[in-house]
């Protein structure tokens, strides 16, 4: 057998063996297996319900996966109004799910508390990066299902650097 | 079954139609429970127990709301009690849905129900001491 | 070998708190259930509220009639519409302010498309709870083509504030009304298909036949209203018993199942369904032209002194919105009357001694949306 450079080995089996650092595979890996963990508090729970339904389907984005247990689940999607009386339980949540997990804050309330804001207000935490970091913002009262996907393909972007579908710009 | 009012409580009619209610009664804090077993008695439901704080007159106002299940009849039963010792008798006996009722206006006026089994905070947290729907509350 | 020794069969029963929630798939929301548990059986089941109270009416003290609106919509999502009704139906009473017929014909439909999208949503998220997930993707779709009208008219798929005071924020134009003829005439065979797949399914019917028998009493005492109390045999509609907007022109009739069971509650909430098309249907074809605004809607609405009332009939039951005006533009107190609270009031004395998953499926039945209860 005639001796084969290295270089062209490679070059031949590109189309078939892919190399990468490892950072960026298990980011990849990650990024495309998002496991929620279901924490619908109020209204934006519905179209959270609806973004993992037959129309918008977040099974194809592979998050459909909503574990009720946080010890299974790496995202949280805060989904609604946080509570005083509630804050603790949030927490407790967010302390149990293992690492890397991310935080997904969805809608208003999630975010600052949304239209429960008023002066002399007692029972509403004004978003929930009071209690712990952050990674994706949606807004909306309550966001569309739609705007629930592209939250989750930012976090994905944030994972990997990469962003997995073009924007869609309307017509 | 064919409620009818009873007699004994002082019920006036209300237009319907710029109210949203049938009749309507003022009564003394100490002839609640009988109101509410008369009513009880008759086969009214009970719709739901509303606190009001009128605090430029120093009372507060509860108002027992009664609606029938087979005929257009809503009847809302009210008394007054001083606003600085606010204490009533409880219906929960009469009515077992009072005691959540009750127990939601106690935390948003801090009214005692006497006799209410379990008044301990309900939607707000465990060891809230505040009454938020006071007109003198302050965060 | 000798025969072993008597095991002593004085076993200590020992009951053990078990704690539901808040954070719970089955509870629809944050509800926690403190149940002091038999094993399997439940001895005491305690619901403990307040997890998402978001001081609705506290707000009601501080935003002015027009801004409070929007508030109304998120008290209980699922039926947005009807509980705006509620609230402007109870500040147009009082203001004396003359609804015109096409707002309220269209208020109507939009009420009934609403009730029908709710009771989608419980339809899926029960079968849920009770291990069926398929359900929940065919009654999503259906309720999809309703979003796609309502978004149409109102521009939210959700929360609409589409009911203003005097009248509507927006007319309906001709490819709602043709857009809902068509749904009518899609959904009722797919009611059909829910009745085969789901209906006449033997494991929801062992599940739900006898399970959680609420009597007609208990509902009374306790103030339960809407399918929980025509499941036990009562006809209280508030549509049928206190009529309100054009309701008493409709030809509909409010379903009532004896039983009590949940199996009674699950029909009437699948006949309502049904009715709710019929009743679409009559209104639109009974929709009148004209405006959809009341005349001289004051900028500044502020009510007479005293107190006024309205109620409706909301998916999950009465749902009645009493307002006490000292004359100002913020109102004085607004007290919201929440069905799922007298519902679930309930289900403390009806959980007694049952078993878990049966508590489940009860408590499914019963509809319950929490922020309604904690407004």
């Amino acid at each position: 057998m005639e001796p084969q450079d290295d270089a062209q080995i490679l070059k031949d089996c590109s189309p078939y063996v892919k190399f990468a650092k490892l950072d960026e595979l298990l980011a990849l890996g990650r990024a495309n297996s998002l496991w929620p963990l279901t924490f619908g508090l109020a209204c934006c729970a519905i179209e959270m319900m609806a973004a993992g339904a037959s129309r918008f389907d977040l099974a194809r984005f592979s998050a459909e996966v909503f574990r009720p247990s946080p010890r299974q689940a790496d995202v949280m999607i805060v989904a609604g109004t946080i509570n005083k009386k509630m804050a603790l339980a949030v927490k407790t949540l967010y302390d149990q799910m293992p690492e890397p997990k991310w935080v997904i804050a969805m809608g208003n309330c999630a975010i600052s508390g949304g239209p429960f804001v008023f002066p002399g207000q007692y029972a509403v935490i004004e978003g929930v990066d009071k209690l712990f970091p952050v990674d994706v913002y949606i807004p909306g009262c309550p966001p569309r299902p739609e705007a629930l996907i592209e939250g989750l393909l930012k976090l994905e972007e944030k994972l990997t650097g990469k962003r997995r579908w073009p924007v869609v710009i309307p017509k | 079954m064919n409620p009818t009012l009873p007699p004994s409580i002082p019920f006036q009619p209300v237009d319907y139609a710029a109210k949203g209610w049938h009749f309507d009664a003022v009564i003394a804090p100490d002839k609640v429970v009988e109101a509410a077993a008369l009513l009880d008695a008759e086969g009214f439901a009970l719709d739901t127990i509303t606190g009001v704080d009128w605090m430029a007159e120093g009372k507060m106002e509860v108002i027992y709301d009664f609606f029938c299940l087979d005929k257009p009849l809503r009847v809302a039963v009210r008394t007054r009690i001083p606003r600085d010792n606010p204490e009533i008798a409880t219906i929960s006996a009469v009515f077992p849905g009072a005691n959540w009722h009750e127990r939601e206006t106690h935390d948003f006026f801090g009214i005692r129900f006497i006799g209410h089994p379990d008044l301990t905070p309900f939607l707000l947290p465990e060891d809230a001491d505040y009454h938020p729907l006071r007109k003198d509350f302050a965060a | 070998m000798t025969a072993p020794e008597t095991i002593p069969t004085q076993t200590q029963r020992e009951t053990f708190v078990l704690n539901l929630g808040p954070q719970h798939p089955a509870t629809h929301g944050v509800l926690r259930v403190k149940m002091t548990m038999d094993g399997e059986y439940i001895v005491r089941a305690e619901p403990v509220c307040g997890y998402i109270h978001r001081m609705q009416e506290k707000m009601g003290e501080n935003r002015t009639y027009a801004q409070f609106l929007p508030n109304t919509s998120r008290i209980d999502y699922l039926s947005a519409m009807t509980y705006t009704h509620a609230f402007v139906g109870a500040v147009e009473r009082a203001a004396r302010l003359a609804v015109p017929p096409r707002a309220e014909y269209i208020r109507v439909i939009t009420s009934e498309l609403n009730r029908i999208s709710s009771h989608l949503v419980w339809f899926g998220a029960f079968l849920l709870d009770l291990g069926g997930f398929t359900p929940l993707l065919y009654a999503f779709d259906d309720r999809e083509q309703i979003l796609d009208l309502l978004e149409g008219i109102t521009g939210s798929r959700l929360t609409y504030s589409y009911y203003r005071i005097g009248g509507l924020y927006n007319d309906v134009d001709d490819a709602f009304v043709k857009g809902t003829r068509e749904f009518v005439a899609r959904m009722r065979p797919r009611l059909k298909m829910y009745r085969a797949l789901v209906t006449e399914n033997i494991i929801l019917r062992k599940r739900l036949i006898g399970i959680g028998p609420i009597s007609a009493e208990m509902c009374r005492k306790y103030g339960a209203t809407g399918p929980v109390i025509r499941g036990s045999g009562v006809a209280y509609d508030v549509r049928k018993i206190e009529p309100y907007s054009v309701y008493s022109e409709m030809d509909f009739i409010a379903p009532t199942f004896p039983e009590g069971d949940s199996m009674a509650r699950y029909l009437v909430r699948m006949e309502e369904i049904a009715q709710s098309l019929r009743i679409i249907e009559q209104g639109l074809d009974k929709l009148p032209a004209g405006p959809v605004m009341a005349e001289k809607v004051p900028r500044v609405l502020k009510l007479p002194s005293g107190d006024y009332c309205y109620a409706v009939e909301a998916a999950r039951g009465r749902f009645a919105v009493r307002i006490v005006s000292d004359g100002k533009e913020i109102p004085y107190r607004v007290k919201l009357r929440s069905p799922s609270l007298s519902n679930l009031s309930l289900f403390e004395e009806a959980s007694r001694g049952m078993l878990l998953p049966d508590a489940l499926a009860l408590m499914g039945s019963l509809d319950l949306v929490i922020p309604d209860i904690d407004r």
